[in-house]
């Protein structure tokens, strides 16, 4: 049975794809080998993950501005996430997200952290706000 | 996307102009960027900035990014404020013979710079443009592209910029202005977590050791520490790696120094009636504690690195005092990383040579974790351990496997030459 999530603010298309569920705050240059598209960082809950395709759902972010070219070369370089579903972001994730056309959420009203599991099918609607379990 | 009229953000003459093309395709694709990051936000209208600093390196670039520069390129894109550049992925240096970074990145990193220079950026090449470029004044609007940057110009001159990354920089400076949401607003600004700093702060490492402390369990761009009990004025170099540090593990973009920085006369001041949402006390012990929790992998090659942010004239004297004499040991490598600008001070300020002749590579217009090729630098090398005194560096080069240390700046120095990690 599907459940919908509501999100306090959204940007992008529509898109459907496989959740990869995060436990800790996000940098794609501190986390990601940003050639192979995998989580490398040491200790991290997803490393040795790929996030191609993924709908990453993550808590947070760590610093970063490399977040702002990095969504559109992963995307040129056919590695990149589907889209970036955050608890709380900084305007970095917006602006990479922007630039690459990748749908990007902050916020939930219940917890997308705890509901989603890492291989649920998910999809997000940013017009509505909305994002859906399968 | 929901229609227009959900969203407030309103247009001037002149943006109107620029979205309707009038000012030239790069300009009007920068503003309708901008402006979907404005409403994103909720922003209700732009504000002129005097001065951007963009981000715009190979190594995070990619192909995708270059392509993207030379299209700009060829729109004719020029910055209409002063703006300068963030620091490199390439040594073009020869001295430094163990990095082997690709020649087809190093001829694409130089057309790089040469495109950023036909649009007007002056290439400084430098994440510590706030020391030696420019430094905005109380209240003014500009838009920083490195966070260290930003939390500096926010925190310590009062300046108002959010994190401007890749493109939003670089928009920012084709139209001469930014979307006024974050940091920009007042709101924004007002302090939400209480630090009561009790630590004596002996080092650049200490404060960077704070910024963990305080940044780590609070990653959240809009929280905002207010530090108060700091016996000694602290210098601009230990602000600096305060800042870098709390940008890093926090993600955030602004702090208060009660009786230090110009927006905390007064604690009452720093908070401006904004509840405290944590409250923090950070003693010698819990600075002790940072550096114990750092363990040395047992290995023969291992690297000390002083960068992260670029070093500043002053941090370049005290490492000369510290090396003067002395030799990097067998089976460790020491790397210094700054600017041009400081480079050339410290090379006829005699510097450069004695940091030379101790062994020492100085390395210019570049930051050491942003470097291009670094997981294969670090391989080709067999380096393990990373020591460093910059609780940036540590936290940020995690993604290429190094096992990071922070230390002292003199125990970094002393590691570096006795090879005895510790």
């Amino acid at each position: 049975m599907s459940h919908a999530i509501q999100v306090r603010r959204a940007w992008g298309p529509v898109v459907e794809g496989e959740a990869l569920v995060m436990k800790e705050g996000f940098s794609p240059r501190y986390d990601l080998n940003r050639v192979t598209g995998v989580i490398t960082r040491i200790g991290h809950s997803c490393e040795g993950l790929s996030v191609k395709d993924k709908v990453l759902v993550i808590p947070t972010t760590k610093g970063g501005v490399a977040g702002g070219w990095a969504f559109f070369d992963l995307l040129k370089k056919g590695i990149a996430p589907k889209a970036l579903v955050f608890g709380k972001l900084n305007p970095v994730m917006v602006q990479g997200a922007v630039l690459a056309g990748m749908p990007i959420t902050e916020g939930w009203e219940e917890e997308a952290l705890v509901l989603v599991k890492t291989g649920d099918r998910v999809r997000v609607d940013p017009a509505a706000k909305m994002l859906t379990v399968a | 996307m929901a229609a227009p009229d959900t969203h407030p953000l309103r247009l001037d003459d002149e943006e109107s102009a620029m979205l309707r093309g009038e000012h030239g395709e790069a300009v009007r694709r920068a503003l309708a960027f901008q402006v979907e990051v404005g409403r994103f936000f909720g922003a209700e209208r732009f504000v002129p900035i005097t001065n951007a600093h963009v981000m715009g390196d190979i190594e995070v670039m990619g192909d995708g990014g270059f392509g993207f520069l030379q299209s700009m390129a060829l729109q004719d894109a020029k910055c209409r404020v002063p703006t300068d550049s963030n620091a490199r992925c390439m040594h073009f240096d020869d001295e430094a013979d163990c990095l082997h970074q690709d020649e087809g990145e190093v001829a694409k990193e130089r057309q790089v710079v040469s495109m950023l220079r036909d649009m007007r950026v002056a290439t400084t090449d430098t994440c510590i443009n706030y020391q030696t470029v420019y430094q905005p004044k109380l209240g003014e609007h500009v838009a920083w592209g490195d966070t260290g940057t930003v939390i500096y110009a926010n925190s310590v001159f009062g300046a108002r910029t959010n994190y401007e990354g890749g493109f939003s920089s670089f928009a920012a400076a084709l139209t001469g202005r930014t979307p006024a949401y974050g940091f920009h607003l007042d709101a924004a600004r007002r302090g939400s977590i209480a630090v009561r700093l009790e630590a004596a702060m002996r080092d650049v490492a200490d404060w960077g050791a704070l910024g963990k402390i305080v940044g780590h369990p609070h990653q959240d761009y809009f929280a905002v520490p207010v530090f108060e009990g700091v016996r000694d004025m602290p210098l601009s170099d230990d602000l600096k790696h305060l800042g870098a540090s709390l940008a890093s593990y926090g993600s955030h973009a602004m702090y208060h120094v009660v009786g230090v920085t110009p927006e905390a006369p007064s604690a009452a001041a720093a908070f401006g009636g904004r509840e405290a949402t944590a409250r923090m006390t950070v003693t010698d012990a819990d600075i002790e504690a940072v550096y114990r929790a750092y363990r040395f992998v047992p290995a023969e090659k291992n690297v000390v690195v002083f960068s992260g942010p670029q070093l500043s004239i002053f941090e370049m004297q005290r490492l000369t005092e510290l090396f003067q004499g002395r030799k990097v040991a067998s089976g460790m490598h020491c790397f210094i990383t700054t600017n041009h600008a400081i480079h050339a001070d410290a090379e006829r300020l005699g510097y450069l040579k004695a940091l030379h002749d101790a062994g020492v590579t100085v390395l210019q217009g570049v930051c050491f974790y942003i470097l291009q090729r670094l997981t294969e630098i670090r391989v080709e090398n067999g380096w393990t351990n990373l020591v460093s005194n910059s609780g940036k560096l540590v936290n940020t080069i995690t993604a290429h496997r190094f096992n990071t240390v922070l230390r002292r700046t003199a125990d970094c120095v002393e590691i570096a030459c006795t090879g005895r990690l510790q």
